[in-house]
């Protein structure tokens, strides 16, 4: 049996403008078909599910400093996925480059805090969680540099250890991070002097203009510099840049330090944010690993995370909201995160390849 | 222009309209943004026949031969094949036509056998390989054309005119009738030239049609039944009739004048040495590559290198370039060293250096003609892309570059003018005022009249004193041009003569390793 038409796959000689911007919202859209599915299944309102999202995450006064507040710490991540994927080498470590981060300024913001003011403090603690991010990546850019190794395989493997780590210094009795007298184990608050304060009653933080600023600076890095210039070169052909002079070593060990260190800030700035401790809550909220879909659905576009990052942020303190208020299950939140990685890496078919049908006819002998 | 009807071995008589053309192409447009790739082309092919596609550098041939075999679509018009209408929906559907494309870049796994890359893809592959029943297919297909190839042999280290084979085995394999080959010649030295036309003719003879794509018109006169000339999209002329046309009257038909392209040599006294190599030699992997190499080249002189390819050209050139460190011996440029300092020092010291790989190395192909223009010059932290924009837009109109401007994309440009946008930044100085310029096969793949401009350039550049290395597989354009010629084989320098006296066959025996006066007097 024939079907009468055939679907094929034509490569596009340009993808058009549009489709940047159609992919990703369609991608989201996608996503938010398959939860109607799932919803459904599962016996409860899609509409009133979607509609509790919405107004929680994004319409009222709290729901929108909530998902600014929550996007901040994304849209570090993201960014810091993406100046890696931008020239093909993939840290996905950016979990762990967090946690380290996070470990770091907590330290700094324990032993130094009570000694310096926080004008001093804010930026110190954010080097700090910046330098263990990306001291968490040495080794990884280091061997992929010289080596060729996965970085792949080295950046995830680490993400473990830094998750053992901040356990251990979270859980262990007497530990130097442990808060001594409370029932569950809990971090000890870093000094006043090493946290800012939120926007009146909000969520949200003054690290939000800061990582806005950020993402644009990068933007510009790598639109417009000499350092952009060459990380372009080597993306696309390693021996044209051996050909120009360009050292590629030097600027994969670079590129990859600089993602972990993106990474390790946004550690940083859980701590002079929201949470102002470790917190062993911290290994089940994926900032890093969110950050990664952030970056895909952006496309690597530094500009596009800033939108991207506060969708998903969205998203998430929606879904976490309907926890509270309805009986909905909140993991709706993350099984739209994992559709919407899926929809976004798919629509690249659809930026390359132009989708027609055709009719079949037997081929004349 | 003589066109005289010409019959063809075995096809059927075109303009008897008896039988219909095995494949032809009716009113076919493609636009590409900002450029009219075809333009209402209309091209058939008999059983039996070459049929030539001749065109200046951006012409539309190559689109229109994508077109033929399903590989793009075109915006509008049809294609008959034996006179049935037929859509192209893919280079599969091409096949099921019998329509095959041999591209200039092979698309064959390296690490596979010649038998596995030959069936690799066709429908009747069986889960469990047979591999001696596989070889011996692929022997009988390759042997029935006089195509004689080892089908165990890994492609990988087969020479560029055995893959060129394997790919067309393999068209044949598949079963295809009709056989596009798009510039197939650039990569060939000529003994692989001559056999490939002898396997043309098998393949006309058992009534297989060729579409041939070249740039050398030599090559187009011998072999083709039929020309179509292809300029700005439209087709601007016929030859019918096995060479009914020289070479002079096809490049006036492709470029609208009269093409010179006269021998050229220093006019003036040459200067004092500006690239001196000493003893230069090369060891890869245990494998002599260059062996103690020696010769200067002076200021205002060019020096022709030629040499079946593989014979450490291109080791020789990225050595002077400072991208490869010789295993002994020296180099410098302007009497200063430059061994072991890389490329960047080179430029520095006046090193232009045009490579033999265009897009991958000479160009970044997803950036911009712009782009391309910063990768050997100096850039400021801020790259200042504005102030280079008069300088890219002049570079364009100087070399005429078929081009929207200078953010067209370096992967987008045809061919030719690929090639011409990496002559136009190496010829026009970087870093400081060029002193030495290599170049390495600088007119692969361009028209006559690009040909034309490139050697006008390079004679220039001459004349203003810069000291040149031309390194080419090209015999005809080494002797028209050098002033001294080295032939090298095997990593050796095994002979040198003067431009002016050289001899076709005493260079070409040299070139195949028959030479008698081995290395002497360029000590
Ligand atoms: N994918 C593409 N996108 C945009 N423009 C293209 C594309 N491919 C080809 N062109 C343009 O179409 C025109 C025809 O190109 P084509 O490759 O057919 O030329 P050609 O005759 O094969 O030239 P050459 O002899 O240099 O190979 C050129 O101006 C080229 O820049
Ligand atoms: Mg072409």
């Amino acid at each position: 049996m024939r079907a009468p038409f055939r679907l094929v796959f034509e490569q596009r000689s340009e993808t058009p403008k549009y489709l940047a911007a159609v992919v990703p919202i369609a991608s989201v859209v996608a996503a938010l078909f398959i939860g109607v599915i799932f919803l459904f299944a599962t016996g409860y309102s899609p509409w009133e599910t979607y509609s509790n999202m919405f107004q929680d995450g994004f319409a009222s006064s709290t729901g929108i400093t909530d998902t600014l507040g929550m996007s901040t710490v994304l849209i570090c991540t993201a960014v810091a996925a993406a100046f890696a994927f931008q020239m093909n080498l993939y840290n996905i470590g950016g979990e762990g480059q967090l946690y380290m981060g996070m470990l770091a300024s907590t330290w700094a913001g324990l032993a130094l805090g009570p000694h310096l003011p926080t004008f001093v403090m804010i930026p110190v603690v954010m080097i700090i969680g910046a330098l263990a991010g990306a001291l968490w990546i040495l080794i990884p850019a280091y061997v992929r540099s010289r080596l060729g190794t996965s970085e792949i395989v080295t950046t995830l493997l680490l993400t473990y250890v830094a998750a053992n780590f901040i356990n251990h210094y979270i859980y262990t009795s007497g530990s130097y991070f442990r808060a001594p007298n409370t029932m569950f184990p809990q971090g000890r608050l870093v000094a006043d002097s090493a946290r800012l304060d939120p926007f009146g009653t909000t969520n949200l933080y003054p690290t939000f203009f800061f990582v806005v600023l950020l993402a644009l600076f990068l933007y510009w890095l790598v639109k417009k510099t000499e350092y952009g210039y060459k990380i372009q070169v080597i993306s696309d052909s390693p021996r044209a840049a051996k050909y120009a002079g360009i050292n590629a070593n030097r600027t994969t060990l670079s590129v990859m330090l600089i993602s972990g260190a993106l990474a390790g800030l946004g550690g940083a700035m859980l701590i002079v944010g929201p949470v102002g401790r470790l917190d062993p809550g911290i290994t089940a909220l994926g900032y890093g690993y969110a950050g990664i879909v952030i970056a895909a659905l952006a496309r690597n576009n530094f500009s596009a995370i800033i939108v991207s990052g506060i969708l998903f942020a969205g998203l998430r303190t929606g879904g976490e909201k309907l926890q509270i208020s309805t009986d909905t299950p909140i993991h709706i939140g993350v099984m739209l995160q994992g559709a919407i990685l899926l929809f976004a890496l798919g629509g690249e078919a659809f930026r390359r390849y132009r989708i027609k049908t055709i009719r079949t006819k037997v081929v004349a002998q | 222009m003589s066109s005289t009807s010409h019959e063809v071995a075995q096809g059927p008589h075109h303009s008897g309209g008896a039988a219909p053309s095995a494949l032809s192409a009716h009113s076919i447009v493609k636009r590409f943004p900002g450029v009219l790739a075809n333009d209402n082309v209309n091209f058939d092919i008999n059983a039996g026949e070459v049929h030539t596609l001749l065109g200046e550098n951006g012409a539309g041939k190559s689109t229109l031969a994508a077109m033929l075999c399903g590989l793009y679509q075109p915006d509008s018009g049809y294609i008959l094949r034996n006179g049935e209408r037929i859509s192209l929906p893919s280079p599969r559907a091409g096949l099921q036509h019998g329509i095959a494309m041999v591209h200039q870049h092979f698309k064959l796994v390296e690490r596979f056998s010649v038998a596995e890359n030959v069936v690799l893809g066709s429908r009747d592959l069986n889960f469990r390989i047979d591999r001696n029943t596989i070889d011996e297919k692929v022997a009988a297909v390759a042997e029935s054309y006089g195509l004689p190839i080892d089908p165990t042999a890994v492609v990988g280290e087969l020479s560029v005119g055995q893959r060129q084979r394997v790919e067309i085995v393999k068209a044949l394999y598949q079963g295809a009738e009709i056989l596009l080959l798009d510039e197939p010649t650039a990569v060939l030295v000529p003994a692989e030239v001559e056999k490939l036309f002898e396997n043309v003719r098998a393949m006309t003879a058992a009534g297989k049609s060729i579409v041939f794509i070249s740039h050398k018109l030599g090559e187009v006169v011998e072999i083709s039944d039929r020309v179509t000339v292809l300029r700005n999209g439209q087709v601007t002329g016929h030859v019918t009739g096995k060479g009914s046309a020289n070479t002079k009257e096809l490049a006036k038909l492709m470029v609208g004048r009269d093409i010179d392209l006269a021998p050229q040599r220093a006019s003036h006294p040459i200067g004092h040495e500006i690239l001196q190599i000493r003893d230069v030699s090369l060891t890869l992997n245990g494998v002599d590559v260059l062996s103690n190499i020696s010769f200067n080249v002076h200021a205002g002189e060019m020096v022709g290198i030629a040499g079946v390819a593989g014979n450490g050209q291109r080791e020789l050139a990225d050595t002077i370039a400072g991208l490869i460190s010789p295993t002994s011996g020296s180099v410098s440029i302007g009497g200063a060293m430059s061994t072991d300092k890389g490329p960047i020092h080179a430029r520095e010291l006046g090193l232009a250096y045009v490579p033999e790989d265009r897009l991958g190395v000479g160009l970044v192909p997803s950036m911009s003609i712009l782009d391309n223009l910063l990768l050997t010059r100096d850039r400021d932290f801020v790259v200042d892309r504005a102030s280079l924009q008069p300088e890219a837009s002049r570079l364009i109109d100087q070399y005429e570059i078929k081009a929207n401007g200078p953010e067209h994309v370096a992967r987008k440009l045809s061919g030719g003018n690929a090639q011409k946008v990496l002559l136009a930044r190496e010829l026009s100085g970087g870093r400081t005022a060029t002193k030495l310029l290599v170049v390495c096969s600088p007119t692969r793949g361009l028209d006559v009249g690009a040909i034309e401009t490139v050697r006008r350039v390079l004679d220039d550049a001459r004349s203003a004193g810069q000291a040149i290395l031309l390194i080419s597989e090209d015999l005809d354009e080494i002797l028209s041009l050098s002033d001294r010629v080295f032939v090298i084989y095997r990593g050796a320098i095994v002979h040198e003569t003067p431009g002016e006296t050289a001899d076709l066959a005493t260079v070409g025996a040299a070139m195949a390793g028959l030479s008698s006066t081995t290395s002497e007097g360029h000590n």
